[in-house]
C-alpha cells in the first residue's frame, strides 16, 4: 500500500537523536511514505460523495432552510423570516401537544419493550431445543414492515369488528374505541411498535449475555449466589453497557415514530387523530410539509426533535459516565 | 542472494521518547544466518520490518546487494517474510497461499504448480496442498508459511518470531530444520528472536540489540566468551552469568569481605572511571574451593537436573545491601552432596573472569 | 436512513487461530442451566404472539369482509384470499410494487455492502490524515432523524426532476453510517495486519490487497450487511412516501395507499398487506438463521 508522495519530508517532527544527527548529514529528500497515505482517501471516496450529498448537505440546508418562510408549491423562492419559524414552533399547541404524545407514546413503547427484551433474553439463553426456531420466530415482527404491521393491528384494534374487542366481550368486558380515546390510541400505537422491536432487542441481549465469561457465574454460584441473585448481580451489571446502548437507539427510534401513526386511523389523515391525540412529532413534521405546504416551518420541526434527541443521548452518555466513574 | 546493508537506520516514531531504532549499523554477508535477538521492545522487529519495507526508515538507508531499498516498497525489494502467526490467507488452500506470490509476479500456472510442488516436497507438505490453513495443525501451518517464503526464491529471507507460536518440543525440533534448510538454500537470512538460546543455535551471527542500540554482532561463540558489555554479557546464556560489582582494590575486586582477584593490568583500566569494577563469571567457571578460600556463600536452592546441577547462592557474609545484589550461580556435577543452606567457599578459574567498567558498562580485556 | 443499529458491532468470528477459543469460552458462558416447562411455557407464548398478527393477515385476507365479522370470528384460512388478492392488486399496484421493492432494494443492498466495505476498511486499517474526524462524522449522524434530510432531498429531486422514479429513493439510501461502522469493527478483529503485510511482501497492489486479501476475509460480514441492509431499504417507509406516488409505489407506498382508502375493504387490506410482506416472510424463513445469527453476530461487544 504504497504511494509516491511526492512531498519533500518536512524537518523531522521528531528530532532526530544527537548520536545520528552527529554522524548522518541530515539529507532532505523525497520519501515514499510507506505506511501513512493516501489509499485511505481513495477508499472512503465513494461513501463520502454520496454521503456528503444525501446527507451532510441535507442536515445543513434543512437548518437554513427552517429560517425561511417557504411553501412547498414554491420551493426555491423562500423570504428569509430569521427564527421567526422556531418562535411559532415554541407558541405552537401542536408542536406541544406532539411534543407530549411522542414523549408518552416512547415511554409506553420503550419501557415494556426493553423489559420483556430481557426477560426474553434470559429464557432464550437456556439450553433449549429448537432455539433456533425460536428466535427466529421472535425475529418475524422485525421482519414486518411498520406499513403492513399498522395495518394488521389496526385491524385487530377495530373498533366494531376488531378482534381484541371481539375477546374482550367475550370475557364480559367492556369494548374500547382504541382509535378515539387518547389513552387508548396511545397504547394501541406502543403495542405495534413494541411488538415490532421485542424480538430484535432480546437477540442484542443475548448476544451480550452469551459473552460473560461462565466463569462468572461459577464464581457466583461458590459464593452462594442464587439464580435471581446472579441475575441481579453478574448479568444486570455485564449487559449495562448494551443495556444502555438500547435505551439509546430506542428513544432515537421513537422521536422519530411516524408510520404507525399515520397509518393507525386507517383513512391517510396527517392530524393524528380526530383531535390530534396520537399525533407525534414526525407526524406533525410531514403535515406541515406535505398536508400545509409550509416547509419552512416543518424544518423547524425537523431541528427540534433532532435537538430533543442530542438531549436524550447527551443524558444517557453523561449517566453512562457517572455510572461507569461510580464503578471504579 | 544478496549482502544486506544496514547504514546508519534509525526508525524514529511520532511522539516517542526515542528512536525505535537508533543509527543501527549492520553488514550482512551473502548468504549469512544473521539473529537480531534482544528483550521486547529493543527494536529487533522494528529492524527487520524497516528491512521489509513495512516501516520506514527516518534517517540512513537500507541497501540489498547494490541497491539502495529505502524509499521502495516491499514488493520492489525481492525479499520474503515469515510472520510471527504466520499471516497465511485463510481463505486460500495450501498451495494458493504458497503461489500467491509467484501469481502476482505474472508466472505461469504451470511453473507455478512446479515450484510450489518442489518447495511443498522439501517441507513435507505435500499431503496438505488443497487444504485451507484452518485445517492444519500448528506445525504445519509454520512450515507453509516457510514455504511461501522459499517458493518465491528471494534474495533475503526475514524471519519475525516464526516459532514463538509452536510447543516446546516442536520448536526445538523446527529449529533445526529450519537452520539445514537455510544451509542448503543459501539464502540470506535474517531472523528475529526474543530467545538467546535460538539465536545462540541458528544464527552464524548474532546481533543483540537493546532499546534500539545495536549492542554487540558477532559470532556465537565470540558472543558467549567475549561479551562485549554488561548486558550482553547477562543476557546470553541460561544461566546468566554471575555478575557482582565492587570497589576495586589491591589484587582485584572487593566483594563482601573476600577479593575476587582480577589482573592488575586489567583492573586499573576498568577502575578508570568511578574506581568500580564489574566482574562476571559463568556459572561453569566456578570451582568448589576449600574452607576459608574464596567467597564465602550460603546455598539458598539446589537444582537438580539430571546431566548436571546448579546451586543458587548468595554471599555468606556480605551486608544487608549487597546481598540479593550479588547472588551466585554455581554449576557442579550432577548428585553432590550439597544441601541447602551449606556454606562454600568459591574460587573461579583462571582467565574466565570477564571485567567491565562498572561506569561505561564496557568490556576491559 | 433510520435504521436502529445494533451496538458495537464486533463480528469475533475471525478465521484467525485465536478463534477457536473465543468461540468455545462463549458457549461456556451462557448459563448451562436446563429449562423448565413454565420456560417452554412462556417462549411459546411469546412465539405465539410473534407470528399471530401475520397469521390474522392471512386469516383475515382470505375470508369476506361480511366473514370475519362474524362472531365468533373465524379463525381458519378460508377460500376467497384469491378473490381478495385479484382486488388487492385492482386497488393497488402491488405487483409494480413488489418488483419496484426488489428493484430498490437490491440496489440499495449491492450499493452499501460495496461502499461501506470499502470505507470500513479504510477506517479499520489503512492510516490517513482526518481519519479520526470523518470517523467521528460517519458515527455522529447515525444520531441524526431522517426529518431532517427530507426537506432539501425533496428540493433536490423536484429540481432534478425524479419525483415519482426510482432512483429518487435508491440514491439517498445508497451508504449507510451503520454499515461502514459495521464493517470496520469487523475488519478491525477479522483481518490482522499481519495479512496486509504479507500481501504487501508477496507484491499484491492496492487495489489487488483490497480484492484478493480484504473481501474475502470481509465476506462473512457483508454477508450479513446485505441482509439487514435489504430488510431496512424494503420496509423503509417515510421517504418512499415522500418521493413516490401510488403511480408508481414501492411496496410500503403501496400499502399505504391501501390502507387510506375511503371505504377500508378489511379483508382486501389484509389480502394487499399480505401479498406485500410475503416476499420478506419468505426470505426470512430461508435465512433467519442467518440474521438471527447476523444480528447476534453484530452485538456482540456491548
Amino acid at each position: 500500500m504504497t504511494i509516491a508522495s511526492g512531498t519533500v519530508r518536512e524537518a523531522a517532527i521528531a528530532a532526530p537523536p544527537p548520536a545520528s544527527a552527529a554522524t548522518s548529514p541530515a539529507r532532505p529528500r523525497k520519501r515514499r511514505q510507506l505506511t501513512r497515505n493516501r489509499w485511505g482517501y481513495a477508499y472512503v471516496a465513494p461513501f463520502f460523495l454520496v454521503f456528503a450529498a444525501f446527507s451532510l448537505y441535507p442536515f445543513m440546508y434543512t437548518a437554513w432552510v427552517s429560517l425561511h418562510e417557504t411553501s412547498l408549491s414554491n420551493i426555491n423562492g423562500g423570504t428569509w423570516v430569521g427564527l421567526e419559524n422556531y418562535r411559532n414552533l415554541l407558541q405552537s399547541e401542536f408542536f406541544w401537544n406532539a411534543t407530549r404524545n411522542t414523549f408518552t407514546i416512547g415511554i409506553l413503547a420503550t419501557v415494556p419493550q426493553l423489559c420483556m427484551a430481557l426477560g426474553l433474553a434470559h429464557l432464550l439463553n437456556y439450553k433449549l431445543r429448537g432455539r433456533t426456531f425460536f428466535r427466529t420466530v421472535m425475529l418475524m415482527p422485525y421482519a414486518t414492515s411498520i406499513a403492513a404491521a399498522t395495518l394488521v393491528f389496526s385491524q385487530l384494534f377495530g373498533r366494531d369488528y376488531g378482534l381484541i374487542n371481539t375477546m374482550l366481550e367475550a370475557v364480559g368486558l367492556q369494548a374500547i374505541d382504541w382509535e378515539a380515546g387518547t389513552v387508548s390510541s396511545q397504547v394501541a400505537i406502543a403495542v405495534i411498535v413494541t411488538w415490532r422491536w421485542t424480538g430484535y432487542n432480546a437477540l442484542i441481549y443475548l448476544a451480550a449475555m452469551q459473552s460473560i465469561p461462565g466463569e462468572l457465574y461459577e464464581a457466583a454460584e461458590i459464593d452462594g449466589a442464587s439464580k435471581w441473585k446472579q441475575f441481579l448481580h453478574v448479568t444486570i451489571p455485564s449487559l449495562r453497557p448494551t443495556i444502555l446502548f438500547t435505551i439509546v437507539v430506542s428513544t432515537i427510534g421513537a422521536v422519530q415514530l411516524f408510520g404507525e401513526p399515520l397509518l393507525f386511523a386507517g383513512n391517510g389523515t396527517t392530524s393524528g387523530g380526530a383531535s390530534g391525540q396520537y399525533q407525534t412529532l414526525g407526524l406533525l413534521m410531514y403535515q406541515q410539509g406535505w398536508s400545509n405546504f409550509h416547509i419552512g416551518q416543518a424544518a423547524t420541526t425537523a431541528w427540534a426533535m433532532f435537538m430533543i434527541i442530542l438531549v436524550i443521548v447527551g443524558v444517557n452518555a453523561v449517566i453512562g459516565r457517572l455510572r461507569n466513574r461510580a464503578d471504579r | 542472494m544478496a549482502t544486506v546493508s544496514f547504514q546508519q537506520a534509525s526508525r524514529i516514531y511520532p511522539k516517542a521518547e526515542r528512536p525505535a531504532v537508533d543509527a543501527l549499523d549492520l553488514e550482512i554477508a551473502d548468504g549469512e544466518f544473521l539473529v537480531l535477538v534482544g528483550p521486547s521492545g529493543c527494536g529487533k522487529s522494528t529492524s527487520l520490518r524497516m528491512l521489509a519495507g513495512l516501516e520506514e526508515v527516518d534517517t540512513g538507508s537500507i541497501v540489498i546487494g547494490d541497491r539502495d531499498v529505502t524509499d521502495s516498497p516491499p514488493k520492489e525489494r525481492d525479499i520474503a517474510m515469515v510472520f510471527q502467526n504466520y499471516a497465511l490467507y485463510p481463505h486460500m488452500t495450501v498451495e494458493e497461499n504458497m503461489g500467491f506470490a509467484l501469481k502476482l509476479a505474472g508466472i505461469s500456472k504451470d511453473e507455478r504448480a512446479t515450484r510450489v510442488r518442489e518447495a511443498a516436497k522439501i517441507l513435507d507438505l505435500e499431503p496438505y496442498l488443497a487444504r485451507r490453513p484452518k485445517a492444519l495443525s500448528g506445525g504445519q501451518r509454520q512450515r507453509v508459511a516457510m514455504g511461501r517464503a522459499i517458493v518465491r526464491n528471494p534474495q533475503v529471507f526475514l524471519m519475525d518470531e516464526p516459532l514463538s507460536n509452536l510447543d516446546a518440543k516442536l520448536r526445538v525440533q523446527t529449529r533445526t530444520q529450519i537452520a539445514a534448510l537455510q544451509r542448503r538454500l543459501g539464502t540470506t537470512t535474517v531472523y528475529v528472536t526474543h530467545d538467546q538460546v535460538e539465536a545462540m543455535t541458528m544464527g552464524d551471527r548474532v546481533a543483540v540489540l537493546k532499546d534500539g542500540v545495536l549492542q554487540q554482532c558477532d559470532t556465537p561463540g565470540e558472543l558467549y566468551d567475549r561479551p562485549a558489555n554488561v548486558f550482553v554479557a547477562g543476557f546470553i546464556g541460561s544461566p546468566a552469568m554471575n555478575l557482582v560489582t565492587g570497589d576495586a582494590v589491591d589484587g582485584g575486586v572487593q566483594v563482601g569481605n573476600a577479593v575476587l582477584p582480577v589482573p592488575r593490568e586489567q583492573l586499573t583500566r576498568a577502575a578508570a572511571s568511578n574506581g568500580k569494577v564489574t566482574v562476571g563469571f559463568r556459572p561453569e567457571a566456578v570451582r568448589l574451593a576449600g574452607p576459608g578460600e574464596g567467597l564465602p556463600v550460603r546455598v539458598d536452592v539446589v537444582e537438580q537436573l539430571g546431566s548436571d546441577a546448579f546451586l543458587y547462592t548468595s554471599l555468606a557474609d556480605a551486608p544487608d545491601d549487597v546481598l540479593h545484589s550479588a547472588d551466585l550461580v554455581v554449576r557442579t556435577e550432577p548428585r553432590s552432596a550439597v544441601t541447602t543452606g551449606q556454606q562454600l567457599w568459591l574460587s573461579t578459574d583462571r582467565g574466565a573472569v570477564h571485567v567491565f567498567d562498572a561506569q561505561t558498562q564496557q568490556r576491559v580485556d | 436512513m433510520a435504521t436502529l443499529a445494533p451496538p458495537v458491532p464486533d463480528a469475533g468470528r475471525s478465521p484467525s487461530p485465536a478463534a477457536p477459543a473465543t468461540r468455545r469460552r462463549h458457549r461456556g458462558g451462557s448459563k448451562a442451566g436446563k429449562p423448565g416447562p413454565v420456560t417452554y411455557t412462556l417462549l411459546t407464548l411469546v412465539a405465539l404472539v410473534s407470528i399471530f398478527p401475520l397469521y390474522w393477515t392471512l386469516v383475515a385476507g382470505s375470508h369476506t369482509n361480511a366473514e370475519i365479522a362474524a362472531t365468533p370470528p373465524p379463525f381458519l384460512p378460508n377460500a376467497s384470499l384469491f378473490d381478495n388478492f385479484q382486488a388487492a392488486l385492482e386497488q393497488a399496484p402491488i405487483g409494480k410494487a413488489i418488483l419496484n421493492s426488489v428493484l430498490v432494494a437490491g440496489s440499495i443492498t449491492v450499493g452499501t455492502v460495496l461502499f461501506c466495505t470499502l470505507a470500513g476498511f479504510a477506517f479499520a486499517k489503512l492510516q490517513f490524515r482526518g481519519k479520526g474526524v470523518l470517523l467521528g462524522l460517519v458515527i455522529g449522524t447515525m444520531m441524526v432523524p431522517t426529518q431532517l434530510a427530507v426537506i432539501p432531498l425533496f428540493m433536490m429531486i423536484a429540481e432534478l426532476q425524479w419525483v415519482n422514479q426510482l432512483q429518487a429513493v435508491i440514491l439517498p439510501t445508497l451508504v449507510s453510517a451503520f454499515g461502514v461502522f459495521f464493517m470496520r469493527q469487523y475488519l478491525i478483529s477479522a483481518l490482522p495486519n499481519e495479512l496486509l503485510e504479507a500481501g504487501r511482501v508477496d507484491g499484491a497492489s492496492t487495489f489487488r490487497i483490497f480484492w484478493s486479501i480484504v473481501v474475502p476475509v470481509a465476506r462473512p460480514a457483508m454477508a450479513v450487511l446485505a441482509m439487514l441492509t435489504f430488510l431496512t431499504a424494503w420496509n423503509e417507509f417515510f421517504w418512499p412516501l415522500i418521493a413516490l406516488t401510488t403511480a408508481n409505489p414501492t411496496v410500503q407506498v403501496a400499502l399505504a395507499g391501501l390502507g387510506s382508502g375511503y371505504v377500508p375493504q378489511r379483508s382486501v387490506i389484509m389480502a394487499g398487506t399480505l401479498l406485500g410482506t410475503l416476499p420478506v416472510l419468505i426470505v426470512f424463513t430461508i435465512l433467519g438463521k442467518q440474521i438471527v445469527g447476523g444480528i447476534m453476530q453484530g452485538a456482540v461487544k456491548g
